[in-house]
């Protein structure tokens, strides 16, 4: 396998994961045997094409892949408390202490808000039901109810928020303790949403999402992943469903809020300015498999593999001669019951017999980095700057 | 393919080709259509039903001894009645007058198919003009057309055939006609609605750039695509139509001693108290059959065309 | 804003719908020999009757005909009902409060069991609880009511004696005030134990049979609703919240799957009018069903053409509150395009 010294301290750690899909054509290696970690408070971008794995390796983290079709299919994800040291294997974990940790220790925000929020609720009811899940003692307490004889639950703290039909009878039965525990639940929401910037939290916290620009949902889904205030924060795609003028302050707005709670990111992205302006360490997936990683800036200064290199190379830049963009030729290989060889070796310049046969595994490089390449050393002896036709890259033709 | 002759010639290559490919392609999903619709077990189990309820239809006159003067008419075999299944070669029984249940069945089963496939052939072709006239001429036709629909749809399906055939009379006659009259609104409004959704498509306006006539339009780009949600509407309807057929004759406004299913059902109910189960049954099983088998297709067939379902 | 707008076309529109429906209903009375016929009581003498053609234009020409006539309907004079042997005004309030209390009934059952199969099989999709359910649905569309009706009879009411026919027993019935017209509600506001025992043991067969069909046509709808809601991002996220499963379908998905569903709620409604008519002929129940098919079979117009004109209101009622409802469940939903 690869050559692994982890460090002492580490948050997550994904060991020799695999997800496999079961489809009605075959069974599908989304992920294959990918190993990697993220340390407290640091960034790390999961960077890949669409279809790569990237966003099924995140959502095994927390392990949110349906299980039919979807299938675990070897390895561990390792979650460790800062505070306490104890560690837990988010796959074979009972299912309470997995729900325990998803929005308390390990929290998602989605690419699309607008989809990702229900549209019949309110804003303040989505956010309070994770204080209701998570925060439900310090609530009851904060409303003066001793928490251990309370008569109500969490998905009643959750009611609280005004704009729907409440159907427990709390604020029958006991209203000052009713209106005392929604005041409660309304400033945990209420701080939720300004800490994000929103303006004018009140009326945000009783809107519904449609009512809301995509800019203004995005920070609704940030207040909500933060809630709780969780060690890791997973960004999926953040910027993707934005105009382009609102990703920059959704990005500063995360980096900012990650200085301040000291959480630590991991961003799946295709986007590399993202990478290069906020990533720590990089992780480069292709077709389900990793192989490339590294502090972010030394590995988009020296790509050591072909992929990253024809990733970068295929960045349209200033300077770049009118007419041609440089594009990797061919196509992501099917992951229905693959061969056992390089998957990037059909579209690879330096792939050699060797690639066709045998998998390429993880070696570890100095600093930190580590390539999965049986021809890593052909390949990186040039820089991407120097970087002209090693790759066969296809040229298509642009302007008149 | 020909189309109709244009101004320019690349405007008739071009309709052509886009025609040709469109009438090709759409050929092409019709066999694929036809194929994943037969993947479904349970609709191929509808057909089957349907096949053998055609051939009992058909072949009534061979399978029995037509019943003079009227074959519509039970029997009377004053001899045998009320006698239980599989005794003395009635294998369903006999009514109270002596009729047998199967020779019922089976020339109901002649009643259902006229019913079913005059209602929703006639109600097909009506509602298609109407709404097609209504949709492609817009304005205040499509507005007060669409009022009269509303004003059929306002009135429950049964309740007003049932309120027809009253005052029409009791017959058999009437029952189609009644519900004639009152199903040809569904397929106004649906065609009605396809033909102003294809109308907002691009290929739509694409012959109408390149200059081709509204009538030829309307064949040849329009009404091939609006058919899909007809055929599973008229699919549905050949079962439904029975079933409210069958419960107006149930109520009486058929004629007396008709084998008509539901009239059956009803001629046995009161022998349910001296325990003669096996008229009322029997019919009524014939019915759910029927409607069975329609919906299971109707439902194969809209799975299999409906595309947010396509290819599970 | 937008609802307001919408509601008050679609109020707009409903007089003159009925409007419609009413000429409809008035044509068909000229189809038959008689059209005094639905005015003229047994005992007229001839002189009576000629007055009362007199009195409706009956020979004129056709438009002053329905004019007169639609005047006499909004003047409360919707003819006389033969089979009642009273003006059908005097009768019509008691046959609609007992086909409504029958009707409302189904509607419960049809509603409480729909949405509670149908998101089971939606969870469990392409499980054997989804199979089931599919296959009851289905079953339960092609089913005749009138011969379920039957079939269920026969053990329930033939061999165990569980369930009488007819709305009550008179006895009991009589010994309670009736201030809303429903029998079961006014056994409650009594608080008459044994009147709400007689109430419910007649209403449960016949709402059971009536509320079939309309169920299954419920499930199916659910069930296809909540497969489509489970596939959405959202849920996705309140599980990534942490958030019990149970609370995922309930909350995040069923909500929403309801939206859709609440259409074809409201749709039924008209199956079960409809179903009514045979399901009150078998249960001896004295609501419009079981009226109207006497009028049938002695050739009573009046009391057919009113049958027809108030189903009909009721119908475009339930429609429209199901709308505004709908309305104002969904709050993207762009309003009467």
């Amino acid at each position: 396998m690869s050559v692994e010294t982890p460090s002492d301290d580490w948050l997550l750690r994904v060991e020799d994961l695999s997800v496999h899909f079961h489809t009605p054509r075959g069974v599908v290696q989304a992920v294959d045997h990918i190993t990697f970690e993220v340390r407290p408070k640091e960034t790390l971008a999961l960077v890949g094409e669409t279809g790569c794995g990237k966003s099924v390796t995140a959502r095994s983290i927390m392990k949110l892949v349906p299980e039919p079709p979807g299938e675990y299919a070897s390895g561990s994800i390792l979650l460790r408390s800062p505070s306490t040291g104890a560690v837990i294997d988010m796959l074979t974990a009972p299912m309470d202490q997995v729900r325990a940790t998803r929005g308390d220790r390990i929290a998602m925000i989605f690419q699309d808000p607008g989809k990702a929020l229900n549209p019949s609720l309110t804003i303040g009811r989505q956010l309070a039901e994770v204080f209701g899940e998570h925060r439900a003692r310090m609530l009851l307490t904060q409303a003066g109810i001793d928490p251990d004889h309370a008569p109500v639950g969490s998905g009643a703290i959750a009611s609280q928020r005004a704009g729907v039909i409440r159907r427990n009878f709390f604020h029958l039965t006991h209203p000052g303790q009713s209106r005392a525990l929604r005041a409660a639940v309304d400033d945990a929401v209420i701080n939720a949403l300004s800490d994000t910037g929103i303006p004018n939290p009140r009326k945000v916290m009783s809107s519904y999402p449609h009512e809301l620009s995509g800019g203004m949902k995005q920070r609704v889904m940030i207040a909500q992943a933060l809630a709780c205030d969780p060690d890791l924060l997973i960004a999926d795609e953040p910027t993707t469903a934005l105009d382009v003028t609102i990703q920059a302050r959704i990005l500063d707005l995360i980096n900012d809020l990650q200085q301040r709670r000291g959480t630590a990111i991991l961003y799946i992205t295709h986007d590399l300015s993202l990478v290069r302006q906020f990533a720590d360490r990089l992780a480069v997936m292709y077709a389900g498999r990793m192989v490339e990683s590294g502090p972010a800036l030394e590995v988009l200064k020296a790509p050591q593999h072909p992929y990253t290199q024809g990733l970068l190379a295929a960045i349209p830049r200033a300077g770049t001669p009118r007419g041609q963009l440089a594009a990797i030729a061919g196509s992501v290989p099917q992951l229905v019951d693959p061969p056992p060889q390089c998957h990037f070796s059909s579209r690879c310049g330096w792939s050699a017999e060797v690639c066709t046969t045998h998998v390429p595994h993880l070696i570890g490089l100095p600093g930190e980095r580590k390539v999965a390449c049986l021809r890593f050393e052909q390949a990186s002896s040039i820089g991407v700057e120097e970087a002209e036709m090693p790759l066969r890259a296809a040229h298509v033709e642009v302007g008149p | 393919m020909t189309s109709a002759p244009t101004s320019s010639p690349a405007g008739q290559t071009g309709k052509t080709t886009l025609r040709t490919r469109a009438s090709s392609v759409r050929w092409a999903r019709r066999r694929e259509v036809l194929r994943e619709v037969m993947r479904n077990p349970l609709t191929v189990v509808g057909f089957v039903i349907i096949a053998l309820f055609l051939l009992m239809a058909l072949m009534a006159p061979l399978l029995t001894e037509a019943n003079q003067p009227d074959p519509y008419q039970s029997p009377r075999d004053w001899g045998n009645i009320d006698v239980p299944p599989g005794v003395e070669g009635h294998v369903l029984g006999t009514d109270s007058t002596g009729g047998d249940v199967l020779y019922g069945i089976i020339w109901g089963s002649r009643l259902s198919l006229q019913l079913s496939l005059t209602v929703v052939i006639s109600t097909l072709v009506i509602g298609t003009i109407v709404g097609s006239v209504a949709a492609m001429r817009g304005g205040r036709v499509d507005n007060f057309l669409m009022r009269v629909v509303d004003v059929f749809l306002a009135i429950p399906e049964l309740i007003f055939a049932l309120a027809i055939a009253a005052v029409l009379g009791p017959s058999f006659r009437n029952i189609i006609l009644a519900l004639a009259v009152v199903f040809w609104v569904k397929y106004a409004r649906i065609i009605r609605g396809e033909i102003i959704r294809v109308k907002q498509t691009d290929y739509v306006a694409a012959a109408h750039v390149v200059g081709d006539s509204n009538w030829n339009i309307y064949r040849k780009d329009v009404l091939p695509n609006a058919v899909t949600p007809l055929v599973v509407q008229a699919t549905l309807d050949m079962g439904n139509v029975v079933l409210i057929g069958a419960a107006l004759s149930y109520i009486g406004l058929a004629q007396a001693g008709l084998t008509e299913w539901g009239a059956m059902v009803s001629a046995g109910q009161s022998g349910i108290l001296a325990g003669q189960w096996w008229v009322s049954t029997f019919a009524g099983v014939a019915i759910l059959l029927w409607a069975l088998a329609f919906n299971l297709v109707g439902d194969g067939l809209r799975d299999a065309l409906d595309p947010k379902t396509e290819g599970r | 804003m937008q609802v307001r707008q919408y509601l008050i076309r679609r109020l707009a529109l409903l007089p003159l719908i009925m409007l419609g429906v009413s000429i409809i209903v008035f044509t068909l009375t000229r189809f038959t020999g008689s059209p005094v016929g639905i005015y003229a009581t047994p005992n007229m003498t001839p002189v009576e009757v000629a007055a009362l053609e007199e009195r409706y234009r009956l020979d004129e020409p056709i438009p002053v005909q329905y004019a007169y006539w639609l005047g006499g309907l909004l003047r409360g004079d919707l003819g006389w009902s033969g089979v009642s042997v009273a003006p059908v005004t005097d009768v019509i309030g008691l046959k609609l409060t007992a086909t409504l209390e029958l009707a409302i009934f189904a509607a419960l059952v049809a509603i409480i069991g729909g949405i509670a199969l149908g998101t089971i099989a939606g969870v469990r999709r392409n499980k054997a609880p989804d199979h089931a359910a599919r296959f009851f649905s289905i079953l339960g569309a092609s089913t005749p009511t009138f011969w379920f009706g039957l079939l269920l009879l026969i053990p329930f009411y033939l061999w165990l004696d569980w369930f009488p026919l007819g709305r009550s027993t008179p006895e009991i019935f009589d010994t309670i005030a009736h201030p809303t017209g429903l029998y079961t509600v006014d056994a409650v506001i009594g608080l008459n134990p044994s009147a709400i025992w007689d109430s419910i043991r007649h209403i449960i067969l016949p709402a059971v049979v009536l509320g079939f069909g309309s169920m299954a046509i419920i499930v199916r709808m659910m069930r296809s609703s909540m497969v489509e809601t489970m596939s959405e991002e959202y849920v996705d996220a309140a599980r990534a919240k942490g958030l019990p499963e149970k609370l995922v379908v309930k909350r995040h998905a069923r909500r929403n799957a309801l939206v859709p569903t609440a259409t074809v709620i409201g749709l039924s409604f008209g199956f079960l009018l409809q179903g009514a008519v045979a399901v009150e002929l078998i249960f001896r129940w004295p609501g419009l069903g079981q009226w109207v098919t006497s009028a049938i079979l002695s050739g009573d117009q009046a009391t057919i053409m009113a049958y027809v004109l108030i189903t009909s209101l009721i119908f475009m009622l339930v429609n429209l509150t199901v709308d505004i409802a709908y309305a104002y469940l969904d709050r993207r939903v762009v309003l009467g395009s």
